[in-house]
């Protein structure tokens, strides 16, 4: 359903993405007296950091770093955020002027009016699986993402809506609202911040593995999900059983530098966030015997050497094996054996644990090679958005006025997410000054 | 027509259908969670104990039992003497 109605308002920057790259380039602008329209699919801005437990290398709580930065967006005078939205196409008039259509989906819900009281989530008889838990555990179609969502406001899933209204004749505001329509939004922009960040791997590519046939092999991000304090059990337990494991294993550059799968490169943050998680485990379980099957420890950034050292004080078992094949064992106890090849010696060993995690790499997401229907936005040969000038001037892309900021361009850690959102930022205001 | 608020569902229904797939799942949704609550009634129930009462595969069972933690019908009791599964409650 589309309204057909068409609003033409005019902002100096989108950024498109409203992940930490995209936040934080949104509000340097801001900051800087620019008009900024912020345009996010999610049904909150946050991106990927917004759903981790803790950060390496120094163990700060995600939560803690990410809920100030995502509410100074949210409440920035010059920051208007579009959530729930896609870019339709850009087009590049001129120097310092592009037209963009944006479709805003409806949510159903009057965010303004909306308090968060969750009595429409109460009221709703639907139960279907959580995304924003990783499909660890089910959530209403009346929902509110989660609980440090921006805007902390209910959305309906109309999916999978049974329409029976019981979510409305609850809602003290009456702020729901079914006769929303999909708008399509008409913009004029001096110039364009892309923070699309990126995908993870898909483990179900690698059936070898065994994700989603044996259910106490899940991704690294489920395991983030578990050691959050908005987690989805009351403590780390096997999905397959409730179990809490006790001797856990981690498969290091799971669709990472792997031309067998179409990823050759090394994602940057699998080794650190798997270091991270087993110190974390060791914390939350302190009788669980953690290990690492790894290729190559790849701590390169400041203070990762001594996390890494950290972790093998901690006792977190590091072995050098190639992971060929995972199978569950025939007692069915949902253990697994990983089958491996153990590099230092050279021949082929199997160890038994209880749950495995797959960290899964960084692939890049392609959606912004379709927002310009005329002119071309190249990318490189891995997929991610061409840098045009990576030495010297990092944000700029294959067209002038365009920038890129975060993972968009590559796998990187928050920190350097950060830094690069800082360049694409500080290009674009140079941008829009030389008008 | 003057749409009157608290009831746009209605408007909505006359234009577009529930698939029977949703249908179906909140079906299959309402009979698991009469089957844990009514097993739960009984006396607590560890995820093995549920498994065989209600002769569901176990990822099923702590899927489910989870949401209901989550939506507030059940609550997480002792662990055993391995501090291996828990036990499941109603919550009062
Ligand atoms: C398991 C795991 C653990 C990690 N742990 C750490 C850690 O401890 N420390 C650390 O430094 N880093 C960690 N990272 C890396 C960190 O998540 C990334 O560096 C960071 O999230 C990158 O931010 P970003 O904004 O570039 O991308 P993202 O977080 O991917 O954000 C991109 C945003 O753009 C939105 N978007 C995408 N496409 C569109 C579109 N077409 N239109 C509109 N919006 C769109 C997305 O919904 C999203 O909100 C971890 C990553 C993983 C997977
Ligand atoms: S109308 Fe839809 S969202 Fe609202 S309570 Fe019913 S099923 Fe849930
Ligand atoms: S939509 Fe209404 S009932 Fe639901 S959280 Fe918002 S104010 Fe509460």
């Amino acid at each position: 359903m589309m309204s057909g109605q068409s609003k033409n308002i005019s902002f100096d920057a989108l950024v498109v993405g409203g992940g930490i790259a995209g936040g934080e380039a949104a509000l340097n602008l801001a900051s800087t007296g620019f008009k900024v329209l912020l345009v996010e699919k999610e049904l909150s801005i946050g991106g990927k950091m917004i759903m981790l437990s803790k950060v390496f290398p120094t163990l700060d709580c995600a939560a803690c770093i990410t809920t100030p930065k995502v509410s100074e967006i949210s409440r920035h005078p010059n920051i208007t955020i579009y959530t729930g939205s896609e870019v339709g196409n850009i087009n590049k008039i001129a120097e310092n002027n592009f037209e963009a259509t944006i479709i805003r989906k409806p949510r159903y819900v009057v965010i303004e009016d909306c308090t968060a009281c969750q009595l429409c989530e109460q009221a709703c008889p639907v139960s279907v699986p959580d995304q924003y838990q990783y499909n660890l555990v089910g959530r209403k179609a009346a929902f509110i993402p989660f609980s440090i969502a921006s805007p902390k406001a209910a959305a309906i899933d109309i999916d999978n809506c049974i329409l029976c209204g019981a979510c409305e004749k609850v809602c003290p505001t009456n702020c729901i609202d079914f006769t929303q329509e999909t708008e399509e939004i008409q913009i004029s922009v001096k110039t364009v911040i892309l923070a699309t960040g990126f995908k993870l791997f898909d483990p179900l590519l690698m059936p070898r593995y065994g994700f989603g046939l044996f259910k106490n092999v899940i991704t690294s991000m489920q395991m983030e999900r578990e050691l959050a304090p908005t987690r989805p059990f009351n403590t780390v337990l096997r999905p397959g059983d409730g179990k809490v494991p006790d001797k856990i294993a981690y498969v290091l550059c799971t669709g990472s530098r792997d031309a067998s799968i179409g990823n050759p490169i090394c994602s940057q943050i699998c080794c650190m966030y798997s270091i991270k998680q087993s110190q974390l485990l060791m914390g939350a379980l302190p009788m669980a015997d953690v290990t690492i099957y790894y290729l190559n420890i790849r701590s390169f950034g400041k203070g990762f050497e001594e996390f890494y050292q950290q972790a093998k004080g901690m006792g977190v078992n590091f072995v050098k094996g190639k992971i060929g094949k995972i199978r569950e064992t025939e007692n069915g106890n949902g253990n697994l054996i990983l089958r491996y090849e153990d590099i230092n010696e050279g021949i082929v060993k199997e160890a038994e644990h209880d749950m495995v995690i797959l960290s899964v790499g960084v692939l890049p997401n392609q959606d912004a090679s379709g927002f310009f229907p005329k002119e071309e936005l190249k990318l490189d040969p891995y997929k991610f958005i061409y840098q045009a000038d990576s030495l010297i001037s990092p944000a700029r892309t294959s067209i002038d006025g365009v920038f890129v900021a975060g993972t968009a361009s590559g796998p990187m850690d928050i920190p350097d997410s950060i830094l690069s959102a800082g360049s694409a930022s500080a290009e674009a205001i140079s941008y829009l000054i030389q008008e | 027509m003057e749409i009157e608020k608290g009831k746009t569902f209605k408007c909505l229904r006359d234009k577009r259908e529930v698939p029977q797939v949703v249908k179906d799942q909140l079906k299959e949704f309402n009979r698991i969670k009469k089957g844990m609550l009514d097993a739960l009634k009984e006396t607590d129930q560890t995820i093995d104990q549920l498994t065989q009462k209600l002769n569901m595969p176990k990822p099923e069972v702590v899927y489910y039992l989870m949401s209901l933690i989550k939506y507030g019908f059940v609550q997480t009791g002792e662990v055993d003497d391995m501090d291996e599964y828990f036990t499941y409650k109603l919550k009062k």
